[in-house]
């Protein structure tokens, strides 16, 4: 029984009786708190990761202006590019430009993931709530890890909705079993080595000027891959630059998964470049992060 | 600031305007937001143009006399597009941050912010179509009919950057989180200008998205444009009311939908 | 808490020392907080309060010195500390895309809870703290007084030992602040230690069991409110003539109750007479004696003791002067 409680300040005075006591938490038993080991123990490792990819997925499922970045607009530009240059494409190439522009739009839409995501966190910095989150008992560890975990998961989802609609135009997969659950993972790993290095900009830089410069490198990534036009019909002096390219390594291996076709080294520069980029990003990143929970 | 001609501090709203603009023009000089803009010129020149024009120059050999000089107008339109809506983004920070209310409860006409905002746009606009036409020079655009044309070109352009920043400071202003709207900053111009006549004749199209790629607003500036910029004999005939009347109807629509969206916007959110 | 370290003092800072490049953040700090005391830390802006709180928040390291929280050192045990704290800042850190329940039952689970205990303890905080109605709502639409309750029950879903409150009132309607203050108040029946940084100096007092003041880096008083009032020179009579003119008159009356100085520093502006009253209500029973038997008219004659505001200036302007208040307009 709570007594004098006003319900205006929900807060009442003298409402702290000895034997009922529900504001401050009594453990009657144990409830293994401190039983539980030591704060860095993997065992608590995992349940305090998923914790928070939780929170920070939610975050990102709740907020339409996400959604529409992410799902919305990869998807409408991969119905425009194959409007606009579906049928030229195929003329040149002889098979449908889909197994260029689908792949693209999955890489373009986790750039985009991790632009939105690098935004929320910088966000996150400015609320405190990463100050918070630092001063809990959880694994060091398990912060890093959780946005690493939401990130694939975001990649995972958008990579599906966009191989959705392009089978709905036409895409197939014609390499069998595997070669179609590698193809799903090249997403993953070009957009956590993007995650990195954009969110290693995000952490020092100032919020604008990252978004801006971040959404133009973007569209000369695109248009000089081979998702948008095939090598060969780019300029001469121009083909070198687009054919060594990190996207157009994605595009092609992705091609080669699914339609046939050299496979093996545009997906070992891929993963090159990929690890080129986390290994020079990884360092900073981790300690901008560090930084931003602690200060 | 220029004063009003009586004594005292006299309330100018010319004066208040200015303060407000030079407020957001000030620090781009310094925080690479001028950089960005020269920048954005010359991405959506190199990008539209390199990968292009050998693809599209068959397309376009009975409508103009070289890729560039299609193609320009497009890239002007994407490069005021990108100038416009992030500054409009940018400033619309304000809004949500309050400031905006403040400046409702001091002796400011309620518009003026809002001016201010988008006259910072504006500049940078002028900046971006500068680059942009300096860097069509290098492609191969020219402009060829008299000066009257050139400056009716230029504009064209700026009064839709104009109302395009007003409508993306009313967005932002609207969703209280324009930061994260700026990843919308490429794509959708993007699709817009990629279905439009821009890029390749109505006639490359797939016949079922015709209709749309004619009648879409990018689509009549781009022809206006297109019309006074000139273009060398023979293509480029005279500039014609029926070329020019559909862009000011898209205009002033825009203009009219905008101006009762920003009173309940910008009355509502202080 | 039923298992954790048994201590002595919940908080004991001992010679800490923090430097930023040139900056001397804090020099030669240490104080302790014992079970249940509530400690309010006032200084300036920039004084080293908010690097008092990080350093013992494990949120950053002294550069020399130690400092241990419920009796985990904050530098080699920092995860123990970890357990034992709550932290709030000025600003409210919950995630507002979750809802009010969302948001308790994940900070229950980061602090170990399992799930159906944390979901319990959840609605027990929604209840006890009065968000029923808006706890499926998400965090962004609450109102201000609601965010920050919100914001202190994700720090009691277990029961921390140490409460850091970072000017936990500011921004807040009256109401809500009294509830805080009542919150504040109740820690104090569970043991729970509390640091208290505020700028309100009637926060201070009313709710501080003792303040520490400091400025630039070092502690410059320490005391209960009484204690560091009675510093600035303690209680003082105050007396409103009803002419003006009457001043020097009623200065003469006095005599000796009056010091050269207060007499000195009566202007024409003046309008009261402060004098110092080292034997409280004795020296105004004798003034008022003095000025009836000299059959002055007087409009008001009171015992003031200087509020925490003379407290505070009259410390962090380190000038002699402030030290006896001679105030020539009316005090707030």
């Amino acid at each position: 029984m709570r007594v004098g409680r006003d319900p205006g300040t929900g807060i009442g005075n003298g409402f702290v009786k000895a034997g009922v006591m529900t504001l401050v938490y009594e453990e009657a038993t144990d409830f293994g708190v401190e039983r539980r080991c030591h704060e860095n123990s993997v065992r608590a490792l995992v349940p305090q990761t998923l914790v928070q990819t939780q929170r920070i997925l939610l975050r990102w499922a709740r907020d339409l202006t996400t959604i529409i970045e992410v799902l919305v607009l990869p998807v409408f530009f991969l119905l425009t590019l194959n409007i606009v240059l579906g049928q030229m494409i195929s003329q040149v190439t002889g098979h449908s430009a889909l197994y260029g522009t689908v792949p693209m739009n999955t890489l373009a839409a986790a750039i985009n993931g991790s632009t939105i995501g690098a935004i929320g966190l910088i966000g996150e910095r400015d609320d405190g709530l990463l100050r918070r989150l630092w001063v809990l008992p959880v694994h060091r560890a398990s912060g890093v890890l959780s946005r690493i975990a939401a990130e694939t998961v975001r990649i995972m989802i958008t990579t599906v909705v966009v191989l959705a609609v392009g089978m709905m135009i036409g895409f197939r997969f014609q390499q069998g079993i595997l070669a179609s659950l590698a193809w799903l993972t090249v997403p993953v790993i070009f957009g956590l080595a993007c995650a990195t290095l954009i969110t290693m900009i995000a952490l020092y830089t100032a919020k604008n000027f990252l978004l801006e410069a971040v959404t133009l490198v973007h569209l000369l990534v695109i248009l000089f891959s081979s998702g948008f036009l095939p090598v060969n019909q780019f300029p001469t002096w121009i083909q070198p630059v687009v054919a060594h390219q990190p996207m157009t390594y994605a595009v092609d291996a992705m091609r080669g998964l699914s339609l046939g076709g050299p496979v093996r080294w545009p997906l070992i520069a891929t993963l090159l470049w990929a690890a080129g980029v986390t290994a020079v990003c990884i360092v900073p990143t981790l300690l901008g992060y560090r930084r931003a929970g602690t200060h | 600031m220029r004063a009003t001609s009586t004594a005292g501090p006299h309330l100018s709203t010319r004066a208040q305007w200015w303060v407000l603009t030079t407020r957001f023009i000030a620090p781009t000089l310094q925080n690479g937001e001028l950089a960005l803009t020269i920048a954005s010129s010359v991405v959506f020149t190199a990008g539209f143009y390199i990968p292009l024009h050998q693809i599209m120059r068959t397309a376009t050999l009975g409508v103009a006399s070289s890729y560039a000089q299609y193609l320009m107008p497009l890239i002007g339109l994407e490069a005021i597009t990108f100038a416009a809506i992030s500054t409009a983004f940018r400033a619309a920070t304000d809004s949500v941050q309050g400031l905006n209310r403040r400046f409702r409860s001091m002796p400011i006409a309620p518009l003026t912010p809002v001016t201010a905002r988008i006259t910072a746009a504006v500049y940078r606009c002028l900046v971006s179509l500068t680059v942009a036409v300096i860097c069509g020079y290098v492609i191969g655009f020219r402009f060829h009919r008299s000066a009257v044309y050139i400056v009716a070109f230029c504009v064209l352009v700026i009064v839709i950057g104009a109302l395009l920043s007003f409508g993306a400071d009313l967005i932002g202003t609207a969703t209280r989180n324009p930061e994260a709207m700026t990843p919308l900053l490429i794509l959708p111009p993007l699709i817009f200008g990629l279905l439009s006549v821009g890029v390749q004749p109505v006639e490359q199209f797939p016949h079922w998205i015709q209709p749309i790629v004619r009648n879409q607003p990018i689509s009549q500036f781009v022809d206006t444009m297109r019309a006074l910029a000139g273009d060398s004999t023979p293509f480029g005939g005279p500039v014609t009311w029926s070329v020019v009347a559909p862009t000011l109807a898209w205009l002033c629509g825009l203009a009219a939908i905008l101006a009762p969206a920003s009173a309940m916007v910008l009355s509502r959110r202080a | 808490m039923s298992t954790g370290r048994a201590f002595d003092k919940a908080v004991i800072v001992d010679g800490i020392r923090k430097t930023f490049g040139e900056v001397v953040a804090l020099q030669e700090v240490s104080f302790e907080v014992g079970r249940g005391e509530v400690i309010g830390l006032l200084g300036p802006n920039g004084a080293g309060k908010t690097t008092i709180v990080d350093i013992l928040s494990t949120l950053s390291r002294p550069d020399r010195g130690h400092a241990s929280v419920a009796g985990y050192d904050c530098v080699s045990e920092p995860a123990g500390v970890r357990r034992s704290i709550m932290l709030t800042g000025q600003q409210v850190a919950i995630d507002d895309m979750l809802t009010g329940l969302e948001n308790l039952v994940m900070f229950g689970r980061l602090y170990g809870l399992s799930k159906s205990t944390a979901r319990t303890r959840a609605k027990e905080l929604i209840e006890e703290f009065d968000l029923v109605d808006a706890g499926n709502r998400r965090v962004k639409t609450y109102s201000g007084g609601m965010r920050r309750r919100i914001d202190i029950a994700c720090g009691l879903v277990v029961r921390p030992q140490v409460v850091f409150l970072d000017e936990p009132t500011t921004g807040l309607d009256p109401r809500s602040r009294q509830s805080i203050w009542d919150l504040v108040s109740s820690f104090k029946g569970f043991g729970i230690a509390t640091l208290l940084t505020t700028q309100y100096l009637e926060e201070a007092d009313a709710l501080a069991d003792r303040i520490i003041v400091i400025d630039h880096g070092r502690i410059i008083a320490e005391g209960t409110a009484d204690e560091l009032k009675a510093r600035t020179g303690g209680s003082y009579c105050e007396i409103v003539p009803r002419d003006f003119n009457d001043l020097l008159v009623i200065a003469e009356t006095l005599g000796s109750l009056l010091p050269e100085k207060n007499r000195a520093a009566l202007t024409s502006e003046s309008d009261r007479i402060a004098m110092p009253a080292p034997d409280g209500a004795s020296t105004l029973i004798e003034a008022v004696g003095r000025l009836a038997a000299a059959n002055i008219d007087v409009a008001d004659v009171a015992l003031r003791r200087p509020s925490l505001d003379d407290v505070f200036l009259a410390l962090t302007d380190d000038s002699p002067e402030a030290r006896i208040p001679v105030p020539t307009e009316v005090i707030g």
